[in-house]
């Protein structure tokens, strides 16, 4: 139970981290924690392995509860020879995603282990591939979450990346495919391991990770909070709480927050704060791709997940980062029963000549694909900008939104006013006697009959135009009538999403 | 330390807040961007003083391009 003995844990807490089992102590309710494969013993035969005391094989695997909600969990014990992936580690991991998805209960995962146990070899290889075998069949069953509370290197990486959220913890933790010494011999980059792995890289540039973390309580305590907004497995709905927070609350300053000068900018974190059950947002890549917002609240009580533009970064245009970003969010709420609100502030898919060489195209079209599969009950506001492919793909009734509410300040249109005007009245524009005050007239002409909401409202896309005040009793109405919502898809082995 | 501030996506300056030398708080605006409908306030990541600006009104920039630097 000491893991690897008393100088071990002494590092291990120098370096600020928590031992494998002071990590289950402080995640499960008190006395709840049942281990399992405490005495599976190491099957490494080689190089001395074979004469070698390793407890537990470096992991601690069991079950226990969370908030009163079963969990099980895998905890690799960095004290126990670094918490090398060995073979019989592996089956200890491997047994505890199995019988997670048999029971339909989350899986939690705590890595914090220098890699795959070499000596072992094909043991271990093996191993790592029966564990991504796993992580996939379990996808879309149960919840999977990856804690990355020390380095995760080499194969062992994909483990977290197959699993459904990875969090960081800050200056304890890294991931890579290979660590520097590799990269230094192979490609001749000299790099240290916060560069090329560390969770800031992760958190904002290369979109591995869905949140950075404190240390190991502020690590442990955000997981209990994501499962708080999570059900066990897909067959349950998320988990309703009585929050105290009145539906019909209204939010006063709402007019103040969004500005009716559509060239003027905002951030949408303001109003998700104001619409939500006691401004509660819990956020999702927070730091990657920040010209989209996703991540997860409560209505009345309800789990919704919510996806918004934000006019802060970029103008809220979509771009190749946060359509995957998007998309992600919304298979992952789609898969375990999560209403999605979609806030629409949206100029347009970013276009030029950078965004089509990233491949907006393909990667675009993921968050169209998304909507149109996702069978919840699907809620769309559009507080002031919808244009163009960027209005449906945020979600419009074409893409299968139950409900769409359109502020008075909203802009539903194929092209902007500018853009039309230029097609529709050249002619017109070039032979006038004053070609800017011709073009003024016939943008204002094309903005009251067509970018008004009464028109878009008077064709039924738009449900109703409310008061901005009104967009979270509205909200919470549509909300309650849709979550007996049915909805199915035509057979199928699968879709063939847009990768 | 200086910083760069580069141009989060192509689009045309409609206005610089700033002269070389003068000082300016985080957050406060360096330039303006208009792109995609909306101007953009680009603001400073410190507080410092302006070591270089090199943009105008009315220039065009891509994405990444260097706007100013911050010292």
């Amino acid at each position: 139970m000491k893991g690897g003995g008393a100088k071990a844990v002494e590092k291990q807490h120098a370096s600020g981290k928590l031992t494998a089992r002071e990590r289950i102590d402080y995640l499960f309710d008190p006395g709840t924690f049942t281990e399992f494969d405490l005495f599976a013993k190491h099957l490494g035969r080689d190089y001395g392995l074979d004469k070698a005391e390793v407890p537990a094989d470096g992991v601690v695997t069991g079950y226990g509860k969370i908030n009163g909600r079963e969990t099980f969990v895998y905890s690799e014990d960095f004290t126990v020879i670094a918490g090398t992936f060995g073979e019989m580690h592996g089956r200890k991991v491997c047994k505890t995603v199995d019988l997670a998805l048999k029971m339909g209960k989350p899986v939690i995962g705590i890595n914090d282990s220098g890699g795959a146990r070499v000596t072992e070899e094909m043991g271990a290889l093996s191993t790592y591939g029966q564990l991504f075998f796993r992580h996939v069949r379990s996808s879309g069953c149960i919840p999977q979450i990856a804690l990355i509370m020390g380095p995760v290197a080499g194969g062992q990486a994909y483990s977290p990346a197959l699993m459904d959220f990875i969090f960081m913890v800050e200056k304890s933790s890294y991931m890579f495919i290979a660590g520097p010494p590799l990269v230094k011999a192979v490609v001749f980059e000299e790099i240290d391991e916060a560069n090329l792995g560390g969770p800031k890289i992760h958190a904002t540039i290369s979109g591995v990770s869905d949140l950075t973390v404190r240390d190991d309580r502020a690590c442990l305590d955000t997981t209990k909070e994501l499962l708080s907004y999570l059900p066990l497995n897909c067959n349950e709905k998320p988990p309703y709480v009585e929050t105290g927070d009145s539906p019909d609350r209204l939010a006063e300053d709402m007019i103040d927050i969004i500005p009716a000068d559509p060239k003027k900018l905002y951030d949408v974190h303001k109003v998700i704060k104001r619409i939500v059950d006691n401004g509660q947002f819990f956020e999702i890549k927070p730091e990657y791709a920040r010209n989209l917002v996703v991540g997860f609240a409560r209505m009345n009580g309800h789990v919704v997940g919510i996806v918004a533009n934000n006019p802060l970064v970029m103008a809220g245009a979509l771009d190749v980062k946060c359509s995957q970003k998007a998309a992600r969010f919304i298979r992952f709420c789609n898969a375990f029963n999560v209403p999605l609100i979609n806030l629409q502030d949206v100029p347009a898919f970013l276009i030029g000549s950078k965004s089509e060489r990233e491949g907006i195209i393909r990667h675009g079209s993921k968050m169209l694909y998304a909507y149109a599969e996702a069978t919840v009950p699907k809620l769309t506001v559009v507080l002031r900008k919808a244009y163009a492919g960027g209005y449906l793909a945020m979600c419009s009734k074409d893409l299968g939104a139950d409900f769409l509410f359109e502020l008075p300040t909203g802009e539903i249109c194929l092209m902007g006013p500018e853009g039309a005007v230029n097609i529709l009245f050249r002619k017109e524009i070039a032979a006038s006697d004053d070609p800017e005050g011709t073009r003024a007239e016939k943008n204002k002409e094309f903005f009251d009959k067509f970018v008004n909401p009464t028109y878009s409202a008077g064709l039924q896309h738009v449900d109703d135009i409310i008061d901005p005040r009104r967009i979270r009793p509205t909200l919470v109405r549509a909300l309650e009538v849709s979550l007996n919502k049915f909805d199915q898809l035509p057979p199928k082995k699968y879709g063939n999403m847009p990768i | 330390m200086a910083e760069e501030m580069t141009a989060p996506m192509i689009g045309k300056i409609i206005k610089v807040h700033v002269s070389v030398g003068s000082h300016v708080d985080e957050d406060e605006p360096v330039v303006t961007l208009e792109a995609m409908k909306t101007e953009m306030p680009l603001v400073s990541p410190i507080n410092g003083v302006v070591k270089e600006v090199r943009v105008q009104p009315g220039q065009l920039v891509e994405a990444d391009d260097v706007l100013a630097v911050i010292e």
